[in-house]
This record gives structure tokens, sequence and C-alpha cells, in this order.
């Protein structure tokens, strides 16, 4: 399971200005659960997920992932997470099969294992067409693939999914989605994030929706919807947005 | 750290690179086709490497008309220049018209040369060798040959002739050498001549020939000459073919997004950086030998292939290097390899897009090539100094294995080595830090905004300095030290000397932090440290000034072993001690000498730069970087070495402390310790012979016994000094933390706002 308590993030730009990308903010994700992070771009979420998948370290709080520290224990971290995000590239001069097989192997997994495991993947995302392409000549939705089984190849219990269905075409994404569904129903702990509240419906089953590096408001997805008098998410999303923006406007003036 | 991941990421890298047209071309395809181009160019251009006529203007050609004769035929006479020479350098005989040429001559043949303007005689001939298109002026006065008459009639001057020459055109100093050599020629046989008139051997002017004979061998020769051209060579083919992969293993991955990849997976960054540092090694070993390949086999056929078309200008009388050499030539690229792939490496991994890492090429050029150029000065040899300099010992190395002088290489082949992997280590370590910084990881395309960094340097200020304002003092007190060093002048007595180094690091060490800690920071007293501590601290500190000066004494004479100091050093050295011999007492100079720079310094280097430098994670990190500035900040290398030892005491004891006033009281007595000892000697060490001595070599030396019970004690008080204080968190002091100010005019600087 994923604890987060706290989490602040303040970046110290080169002019000394600083920027406070993370707030404090807290949530927790179960096993079988997606939860999903929703917020407009420079909400904190990618900054969120860095820290969680070890690649940013917090300025404060904590955060544990099935037990260990992301600060202290970056390594065994790494073992229990599979991270997707549209900064995790894919090398432009491997071949999707090398690829998955080089972070297969990082992983610690034999190589017999992986030639099974891998011809299970590329058959499911159907990938066995470009399975010798290089990433240069992949389409989008072809890297993505790519990424999603990279990240799924040493079957970790934990899945960071940050935008993973951006820039993939109708087909490719009820693929991942349905993946990520498959995923969840495995039991595995998985953070969802987008901020296309129609990925969010279909996938969440707990949603945080972020602003300016805070958490404006963190319910189950079922509860949120009953509770909002037939207003769907989206409305709840801008008028949330709206709100947090007037009031951040107001401080400045003040 | 889990060999199989660094292997695996050692094939991955090396299968990306080869699959680069851009590395491929530069690493492989570039050297293999380079030198052919170059042979096939040199060839083209070879017929234009021929000697070109030059032409003299001689003034006073009847002057040369003695017995024999200089001049025949309006040439110089085939006896004293061969033919070939005297056809390419064509005679011009003045006219005697104008009446400025009558006047210079008339003035030389005064011999009183010194009343006419050179300045007008310059600009004259010039003008005339331009008119003229000549390239060198002659001019002869007065007749050359000797005229035994004319001698006894009570001319007594020798006569003269005057070479005009312009130093800037190889035009002209080569129709100078050719005129000279002819001159020489004949001055010699008008002097046999004029000898054997008067009856006497020319013995009697030459009683001998010193003549030298070249006992090297053939192989020896060749390699002496290829050893000093094939380790520069060496050193480039291995930094350009590092540095272009290193380039894209680091600063191009950020760009394409893999980086964030590779560190989410579960290697650690320590087996990253290897599996890189391995990948760019083999590329760069890879480079040489290639360049080495394609440079031999084109020599070979430029120079050995072709000998009836010989002389191909530059290489014209070069020889292959023997093969021995270009065996050790290939052991010696491996370390070297190494080296500079840690070196780009370093480089690369600290560039946020692979544009801003082809900026660090020429810097990292220019860092080496210093290093390189030590080895090519005829005094430098392979010894225990130079061999721990890095890359310069590497090249002196490799000059040593192709001259095959293997003692020396069995005898420094060790420093090399430690160096070399010291350095390799200490570049992997700077890459792991470069993977886990952030600023470096993830924000390649932030700008730096001047108007942003004053408005918070200014407006917004801070009560401690940041780390950029410490490197900013930290580089202003080197320049300022630079540049008031050159107004520095030899000191005649004690008290001019006293007035002049405090002047010296009142303006440029403390000055430039205290103007700072003030006007950029809003407590300029924590900013410099000046805050009260524990008197036990105080005294803690003076006792290890005192107990840890065995161990620097110790080791100022390794290093005094290792980088003996040069004469120029030396004499400074006895002027100042006969200055020093000149003040009114002891306390004088230990206020001079040991008190004023010690706080001077401390509070610039441990108080401002220190407090700046504490803003990075890494106290130790920050009082390693201050130190590495304070021993910048010493002129003398030898004394560099010692002071970043000190300095590396004196931070920790700043970071504890939080104080700057235990540093004073360390650093004063530090520099107190060795007036102190000289005095004792000077009186015969008195009471304290069972603690010193004056050793073989005519320095101070202490006891082994009393010495290593003082240093287990400074040792001890230190260890004690850091278990008593609590280092204060990385940030801004609190107030309860800040105790009383000392200075209430650095707490409440006048004009500051608040």
């Amino acid at each position: 399971m994923i604890h987060v308590r706290r989490l602040t993030k303040i970046y110290q730009h080169c002019d000394e200005s600083e920027h406070v990308a993370l707030g404090g903010i807290s949530f927790d994700v179960m096993p079988g659960q997606v939860f999903g992070l929703l917020g407009p771009n420079g909400a904190g979420k990618t900054t969120a997920l860095r820290i969680l998948s070890t690649v940013l370290k917090p300025t404060s709080g904590v955060a544990l992932i099935n037990g260990f520290d992301v600060v202290r224990q970056p390594e065994q971290i790494r073992r229990q997470i599979g991270f997707v995000s549209l900064n995790t590239a894919i090398y432009d001069r491997m071949t999707a099969w090398e690829m998955v097989y080089l972070f297969g192997r990082l992983n610690g997994i034999s190589s017999e294992s992986l030639h099974v495991r891998m011809d299970d993947l590329f058959e499911r995302f159907q990938m066995n067409d470009f399975r010798q392409v290089l990433g240069g000549r992949m389409s989008t939705g072809m890297k993505q693939k790519v990424s999603i089984a990279r990240a799924l190849v040493h079957d970790p219990p934990v899945l960071i999914f940050d935008e993973a269905a951006a820039g993939l075409d109708i087909l490719a994404a009820r693929e991942v989605f349905r993946t990520i569904e498959l995923l969840r129903d495995q039991g595995k702990c998985i953070i969802y994030s987008s901020h296309i509240m129609s990925e969010v419906r279909r996938l969440c089953d707990e949603v945080a929706i972020m602003n300016r590096g805070k958490i404006l408001l963190q319910a189950p997805l079922a509860e949120l919807l009953a509770g909002a008098k037939g207003r769907d998410l989206e409305d709840i999303f801008f008028d949330l947005i709206a709100e947090s923006e007037e009031a951040a406007i107001a401080g400045v003036e003040r | 750290m889990n060999w199989t991941n660094v292997f695996l990421l050692l094939s991955r890298e090396l299968r990306d690179q080869l699959r680069d047209r851009r590395t491929l071309f530069t690493v492989v395809v570039l050297p293999l086709l380079l030198y052919p181009l170059m042979g096939i160019s040199m060839l083209q251009i070879t017929q234009f490497f021929r000697e070109h006529p030059t032409k003299v203007w001689v003034v006073g050609h009847e002057n040369l008309s003695g017995s024999p004769p200089f001049l025949q035929a309006g040439r110089i006479a085939s006896d004293w220049l061969d033919s070939s020479q005297a056809r390419l350098l064509e005679v011009q005989l003045a006219d005697r018209s104008g009446d400025e040429f009558q006047r210079l001559v008339g003035e030389f043949k005064r011999d009183n040369a010194g009343e006419v303007s050179q300045a007008l005689v310059n600009a004259y001939i010039q003008q005339e060798l331009k008119r003229r298109d000549s390239d060198l002026a002659v001019l002869v006065p007065k007749p050359l040959d000797f005229q035994p008459n004319a001698e006894q009639g009570g001319a007594t001057s020798t006569p003269a002739a005057y070479l005009f020459l312009n130093t800037s055109s190889d035009r002209s100093r080569v129709a100078a050498e050719r005129f000279l050599s002819a001159a020489n020629n004949w001055k010699n046989a008008v002097r046999d001549e004029s000898l054997r008139e008067a009856n006497l051997s020319p013995r009697l002017v030459e009683p001998f020939v010193l003549r030298s004979m070249d006992i090297a061998d053939g192989q020896g020769r060749r390699a002496a000459a290829w050893s000093r051209i094939l380790p520069m060579l060496l050193m480039i083919w291995s930094l350009t073919g590092a540095f272009y992969p290193a380039v894209d293993l680091c600063a191009g991955e950020k760009e394409r997004g893999t980086l964030e990849t590779l560190l989410s997976c579960p290697a650690s960054r320590s087996e990253i950086a290897i599996g890189k540092l391995l990948t760019v090694m083999i590329f760069s070993f890879a480079t040489c030998l290639l360049n080495f390949m394609s440079l031999g086999i084109t020599s070979f056929f430029v120079i050995a292939g072709n000998p009836a078309k010989g002389g191909f200008g530059p290489l014209g009388g070069m020889e292959l290097p023997p093969t021995q050499s270009l065996i050790w030539l290939l052991v010696a690229t491996v370390p070297i390899a190494a080296l500079f792939s840690a070196l780009s490496l370093a480089a690369a991994a600290f560039a946020r897009s692979s544009k801003e890492g082809q900026y660090y090429l020429v810097p990292l050029i220019m860092i080496c090539l210093p290093l390189m150029a030590i080895p090519m000065f005829p005094a430098t040899r392979l010894e225990l100094g130079t061999s721990l300099i890095p890359v310069t010992g590497l090249m002196l190395l490799l000059r040593c294995l192709i001259e095959g002088q293997v003692s020396q290489v069995l005898q420094y082949c060790g420093p090399v080595f430690l160096v070399t992997v010291a350095g390799c280590w200490l570049a992997v370590r700077w890459v792991v830090i470069q993977f886990n910084s952030e600023t470096v990881l993830f924000r390649a395309s932030e700008r730096f905004s001047l108007r942003n960094w004053l408005t918070r340097a200014f407006l917004q200020r801070q009560e401690l300095p940041s780390v950029g304002q410490a490197l900013l003092c930290a580089v202003t007190i080197l320049v300022v030290k630079f540049f008031a060093g050159f107004a520095i002048s030899m000191p005649t007595s004690f008290s001019g000397f006293a007035l002049q180094t405090v002047i010296i690091l009142f303006a440029t060490v403390f000055m430039p932090a205290l103007l700072m800690a003030m006007f950029l920071t809003k407590r300029p007293d924590w900013a410099l440290k000046v805050k009260s501590c524990r008197p036990a601290w105080i005294a803690a500190a003076v006792l290890i000034g005192i107990s840890l000066n065995p161990l620097f004494t110790w080791l100022s004479g390794l290093v005094l072993t290792i980088y003996p100091m040069n004469d120029s050093v030396q004499q400074l050295q006895s002027i100042m001690a006969t200055v020093m011999s000149g003040a009114p007492g002891l306390v004088a100079i230990v206020v001079v000498l040991a008190v004023l720079p010690a706080a001077f310094e401390e509070l610039a280097f441990r108080g401002f730069i220190l407090s700046g430098m504490q803003r990075m994670k890494s106290s130790l990190g920050a009082v390693i970087a201050s130190s590495f500035f304070f021993a910048l900040a010493h002129a003398v290398f030898q004394q560099s070495v010692l002071a970043f030892v000190a300095g590396l005491i004196f931070g920790v004891i700043a970071w504890r402390t939080q104080s700057i006033l235990p540093c004073i009281a360390c650093h004063a007595m530090h520099n107190s310790m060795s007036i102190l000892l000289g005095e004792l000697k000077v009186g015969g060490w008195g009471a304290f012979q069972w603690l010193v001595y004056e050793s073989e070599r005519g320095v101070t030396a202490y006891r082994i016994a009393p010495a290593l019970l003082l240093t287990m004690l400074g040792v001890t008080l230190l260890y004690w000094l850091f278990q008593q204080t609590s280092a204060e968190p990385v940030g801004e002091p609190s107030e309860r933390d800040a105790g009383p100010s000392l200075s209430p005019r650095l707490a409440t600087p006048a004009g500051s706002s608040r």
C-alpha cells in the first residue's frame, strides 16, 4: 500500500527564488484500489508521482510504499513499483523487445522467465508487430505501449501511471484502461494521474483533486458523485479549481 | 554493487552508441578517413614547400671589395655561400643618389650612430626596403677588410657593418641568416689571411674546435622524437573519443527523457554511472586505437613508403617510431582513456542538455592543456611530485615508456596509477551526485533571471548568504587578491611590511566578505558567524592549534620533499627573514603574521563563505568547498596544500560551534606556532629540548614521542569539540540559537534595510 503524509516539495530556482510544488499533501492507497490524482497542469501531480518513484526527494513529509521509505530506501521502492509517465521516454535506438528485456533483467528476472513473461505482455498489448522496431521509428501509441510493458514486466505490486493514456488512439487507450482494470482486479495498488475526467471516472475508486500543490478534495468517487446534487465530476472539478484560483489571487492581492 | 546490472547497462549503452551515426562518424569513420585525407593533402601541398629567394640591399658595397672580395659580379662570391644559397640571395647595390641616403651614410661613416634618431633611420630604411621590394638592408660605412697600414696610422676602432632586418617578417629573417652565414665565412677568411700575412697561425685566435657527437642509436633518436608528440596526440584522441559519447549518454539522455526511465529502475546510481563510464572508456580507447592505426598506416606510406619524395615539409627528417614504443603506447592508452572518460562523463553529467554539454568541452580542454603542456618542458622529469599531478603524471609516464626508461616507470607507476584511479572514483561520485541532483536533472529550460536574482539579493535579503553569494565572495577575494599581488612592493622595513600586510588582507580578504554580509544579508553578524560561544570551546581550539602543530610540521616536510621550493621563493624567504629581524618584538610579529591574518581570513572563509556553502545539503561538502577556496587564496602551491588541510580543521570547528571565535583562536595559534618555534630555535630551544630539535636539513623537527602525544591530544580535542556541539540545521538559524551578537555595529549596519 501507499502511505503519504504531509508531503512537501519546494523547488529552489537558479535565481534563488522558490516555488512550492507540493504543499503538504496526504493520502493512502490500498491494494486493489485505483487512486486518481486529478488536477490541471502545474497542480503538483507529476512532482508527487516523481517523489513516489524516488526520482525526486521531498523537502519534508513521509511517503511509504509497502513499508519502504522513499528517502531512505529508494532501491527497495524501485523494485516495488512500475512507473509510467509522459517523461519516462523509451530509447530511440533500442527495439521494443530489447527495451522491455533490459528493464526485466534490471529488475532481477532470469532470462528464461523473462521470455515467457514478455511473450505474454507482447501478446496482450498487441506489440508483436513492432517488437523489432527501433523506438525512434515508433508512433506515440507504440511508445506508450512499450512504456507500460516496461513498467509491468517485473509484475510490481504498485503501479504509478502519470497521464498514461495521453497521445494514444482510442483503441490503444481502451487497451490501457482494460489493463489497469485487470491489474486492479489482481490486487495491485495503482495511482492514476490525469486531467481527463472520463478516464478518472472510468478507472478510479477514489480521487484527489489537486491545484497549486494542495489537495482540494479527496473522496471515494462514488460518494463524491452521490453527494454532488446532480453535478458531474467535471463540474465539481471546475468549481473547486476556480475557487482555489480566486483564493490564491486574493491572497496575493492582500 | 550489482555487476550484472553494470554489464547489462554497459551492453545497452554500447549497442545504443553503435547505432548512433554521429558517434560512429566521430569515433570510427573520422579517424579512418582523416589521416589518409591529410596525407593526400600533404602530398598535394608539398610542391609549395620550397625555399623562396630573398633580396638584400647593400649600401656601401665598395667597402666589401677588399681582398679576398665579398662580392663578385654583383653577387656574393661562391667561396662564401654555396651556389644554391647564393642564387636565393639576390644582392641589390645601392645607388648613391638622394640627399637622405647621403646624410644617413655620412652619419654612420662618422661611426656616431647614437646621435642619429633610430626611429628616423628605421622609418627611412623600411620605406626604402618597401620601395625596392627588398628584405634586408646592409650598411657598410667603412672598408671591412684588415688594412695594416691604416691600423698603424692610428685608426684603432674595429669597423662595423649594420644589418637592418625586420624580425616580424620571416623573409627578412631568412635573408639575414643567409647573409650572416656568407659574411661569417668571409670574415674568417679575411682574419686567417691577415694572420698569415703577419706570419701568425690562425690557431692564435681559434686554439681549438669543439665538435659534439650524438651517441644515441637510431631507435633512441626516433623514440625521443616521438615521445614528445605521441603523448599529446593520445590525450587529444582520448578526450575527443570520450567526450561525444559522454555528452550523449548523460546530457542527451536527460534531453530525450530516458534518464528518468533509467533512474526509476532498480539499478543504483553508482551502477548506472559505472556502466556509462565503461562505455565511454571503450569508445575513448577505440578512438585512440583507430586514430593511431590510421595515422600509423598513413605515416608509413608518407614517411617510409616514399623516401624518394622525402622532405615533406614539417615531416621532413621524421622516421617511424620504434615498435617497442608503439606497444607501450597501447598499454598506456587504457589509463589515459579511463581518466579522460571520467573527466568527460563528470562534465557531461553536469550538463542539462547536449548543447550545454558541448559548451563544457572547451573549458575541459583549457584545464587539461596546461597539464598536458608541463611534460613538454625539457626540464620536467617523472618524479614523485610530477607523478602526483593528474594528466601530467600520465603523460610523463608515457614519455618514459616510449623512451624505454623502464626503471623510472616502475618507480613511479604506482603514484600515477593511484592518482588515475582516484580521479575516476571522484568522477563516478560526481556523476552519482549529478544523477541525484534535481536541478541538473529536471529543469533544462530554466532561465536565469538577473533581475529576480538582484531583487532577491538586495530587497528580499535572507538572514544567511546563499551558495551563489558565497561563491561570488570567494571568487571576488581570489580575483582582487590576484590583482593586488601586482601592487605589492618588496618591503624594506618591518613597519612597511606590517602596514602592507594589514592593508592587503583587510582590503582583499575581509572587505569583500564584510560588504557582502552587510548588503546581501539581513544579519551580517550571523553571516560572518560573529557569535559568542563557550569559553571552553575557545580554549579547546587554542589547544588544537598548538597540539596539531607537529602534524603540520611533518606534513610541511612531506610537501616540501615532494615539491621543493624553487629559488625565487627561497630568495623571498631570506628577504622576509631580514625584514623580520627588524621587528620591534615578538608580539609585533605574532600580531602581524598570526593574529590579524587569522581574524581576517576566518571571517571571510569560515564566516561568510562557509555560512553560504552550508546552505548546500552537505555540511561536510561545505567545509571542503570553503577549504578549497581558502587554499586557492594562498599564492604558493606548497602553502595551498597545507592551507587546505588547515582549512578543513577550522571548517569543522566553525561548522560544529557555529562561531568564528574558536576558529580565529585555532588559526592564530596555528600561525603563531611556527613563529614561536623559530624564536625558540634562535635561543637554542631552552627548556623545550625534550620537544623539538634542529634536523639535519637545518629545519625544526619534533621528537617522535611528544609529537605523537600532542597529535593524539589534538585529535581527541577535535573529537570532543565535535561531540560537544551540535551542528545547526541547514537554512535559517532561529533567534533562539543565535546568541548575543558580539558586534552591535555588524548586527545593525547603517543604511541596511530590514
